[in-house]
C-alpha cells in the first residue's frame, strides 16, 4: 500500500496540472494510495508510524528538496520504503538520485528500484540532504585523529544527498556530487579570509571525508541542517549506515 | 622463410622500474586541504590527498599524495606515490615513487623505490632506495658488499 505526502506549496494553483498529471499516471501503472497533505504544524513521525500500522509500505514524499529533508529527517527510522515525486523548483536532489521532475517520476517509482542510502546524524537527529554552518570561529575535529581550523572565519557544509555548489571567482559555479553509499559523510570547509578594505572573500574549499565529526566554537554558531535552524556551541555528526530504503531511478548519480 | 616461425626476443637483463607520471583525475581526488587551512594531527585518508595549506603531525595515505606550490608539511609522510612542489618538513617513506618539482623543498630522509628530480628542487636529508642493500659506511666512504650470491659460489677452477 503506498502513502503520498503533498508538501503545502502544491495547493497553489500553478502545481495542479503537474500534480494531476502525476496523480493519472499513478492510476495507470496501478500504484494510487491514500494522499495526506502536510503542513508546518504535522510532525510527520506519528502520522507515518499509524499508517505503517494500517498496513502502508511504501511512503512517497511529493514535493522539492524541503520537503524530502522535513520528511525523512523525523522518519528515518520507520521501517518503510520512501518514494520522491519530485515538483517545482528547489529539486537538486532528484537529479542525484535519478528521478526526472514532473511527470516523469511516476514511471521511476512502479519501478521499484531500491536502494539503501547512509544519512547523518546530528546531535540526536538525522539529517538527509545538507548541514550548513555559516562562516564562524570554529574548529573541525575529524574522528579524534585531527584538527582542521583556518586563521579567520570558516564555512563548514557536511553534505549527504544534496550536492556541495559553489560560485569560484568569476567562473562558472563548480558543483560537487557525493556519494551516500560510500559510507562516509562528505565535509567542506570554505575559510573566509578578510582581503584589504575590500571586505571578504572565499577561498577554494577543502573536502574530508569522515565518518565522525565535531564543531567546536567559542562563541554559539549557528547550523542550518535540512531547513531547521538551532544554534550551538558544540555539535557532534556522525553517519547512520545504510539508514533508508529509497526507490532510485536509473539515472542515478551513485 | 615467409612461414618462419618469429621467436620470441631472449630477455638478457632484468627490466628497470618504469615511471609514468601520476595524474590525478578529478573523480579520485578524496580529500583536499585548501589554501588557509590548518590541519593538526594524524591525518590519514584512504585516497589520495592534494595538500595546497599547512599540516602538522603526520600524513598517512595508501595512495597518492600531492603537495601543491606554496603548502606547507611539517610531518612525517606515509604513502603509496608522491608529487611535491612545496615544502615538506620530515621523512618522506614511500611505496613507489616520489616525484620533486622545481619548487620543491625537503628537509628530512627520503625512502622511495622511484625518484624524480626536477632541476631546481632542494633536499636536506638521506636518500635511501630499495634494490642496493648490503652498502657499508666505512669512514664517510660507502663500499658495496659482495652479494650472497657471489659469496657461495664455488671457486673457479684452475
Amino acid at each position: 500500500m503506498y502513502v503520498y505526502l503533498y508538501d503545502q506549496f502544491l495547493r497553489q494553483r500553478q502545481y495542479a496540472a503537474v500534480a494531476r498529471a502525476i496523480e493519472i499516471s499513478l492510476t495507470d501503472y496501478g500504484i494510487t494510495g491514500k494522499i495526506l497533505r502536510l503542513n508546518n504544524f504535522i510532525d510527520v513521525k506519528p502520522l507515518i508510524d499509524d499508517e505503517v500500522k494500517r498496513g502502508a509500505k511504501t511512503v512517497v514524499i511529493v514535493g522539492n528538496d524541503k520537503t524530502f529533508g522535513a520528511v525523512l529527517s523525523r522518519s528515518a527510522t520507520c521501517p518503510v520504503t520512501f518514494g520522491f515525486l519530485p515538483i517545482g523548483p528547489g529539486n537538486t536532489i532528484a537529479g542525484v538520485l535519478g528521478i526526472p521532475v514532473g511527470g516523469g517520476a511516476a514511471d521511476v517509482l512502479s519501478r521499484r528500484r531500491k536502494e539503501r542510502l547512509d544519512i547523518g546524524w546530528v546531535n540526536s537527529r538525522y539529517f538527509v540532504s545538507q548541514l550548513r554552518v555559516p562562516p564562524a570561529r570554529v574548529e573541525v575535529f575529524y574522528d579524534d585523529r585531527f584538527k582542521a581550523s583556518a586563521n579567520d572565519l570558516l564555512e563548514v557544509v557536511v553534505c549527504n544527498l544534496q550536492p556541495f555548489v559553489w560560485r569560484r571567482h568569476g567562473r562558472v559555479p563548480k558543483s560537487e556530487v557525493v556519494h551516500p553509499q560510500d559510507g562516509k559523510l562528505e565535509a567542506f570547509l570554505r575559510p573566509l579570509t578578510k582581503r584589504r578594505w575590500f571586505g571578504y572573500r572565499y577561498e577554494e574549499p577543502s573536502i574530508f571525508p569522515f565518518t565522525e565529526m565535531m564543531i567546536r566554537g567559542r562563541e554559539p554558531f549557528v547550523v542550518a541542517a535540512d531547513g531547521k535552524i538551532t544554534k550551538e556551541r558544540e555539535v557532534t555528526i556522525k553517519l547512520a549506515r545504510a539508514q533508508v530504503e529509497m526507490i532510485v531511478g536509473r539515472d542515478r548519480k551513485f | 622463410m615467409i612461414f618462419q616461425k618469429i621467436s620470441a626476443p631472449h630477455k638478457t637483463e632484468t627490466a628497470a622500474p618504469v615511471w609514468e607520471p601520476y595524474e590525478i583525475r578529478p573523480d579520485e581526488v578524496e580529500t583536499v586541504v585548501g589554501p588557509s587551512v590548518n590541519v593538526e594531527g594524524d591525518f590519514a585518508s584512504e585516497g589520495n590527498i592534494v595538500v595546497k595549506g599547512s599540516v602538522a603531525g603526520s600524513v598517512h595515505t595508501s595512495k597518492h599524495l600531492s603537495v601543491e606550490v606554496g603548502a606547507r608539511i611539517m610531518a612525517n609522510v606515509r604513502a603509496g606515490s608522491a608529487k611535491v612542489a612545496g615544502e615538506v618538513r620530515g621523512n618522506l617513506r614511500l611505496k613507489e615513487s616520489l616525484e620533486l618539482t622545481a619548487s620543491a623543498r625537503v628537509v628530512g630522509d627520503i625512502e622511495a623505490k622511484i625518484l624524480v628530480v626536477e632541476a631546481g628542487a632542494l633536499i636536506f636529508g638521506k636518500v635511501a632506495m630499495p634494490g642496493i642493500e648490503g652498502i657499508e659506511v666505512k669512514g664517510g666512504k660507502a663500499k658495496a658488499l659482495p652479494s650472497r650470491k657471489a659469496e657461495n659460489a664455488p671457486p673457479p677452477a684452475v
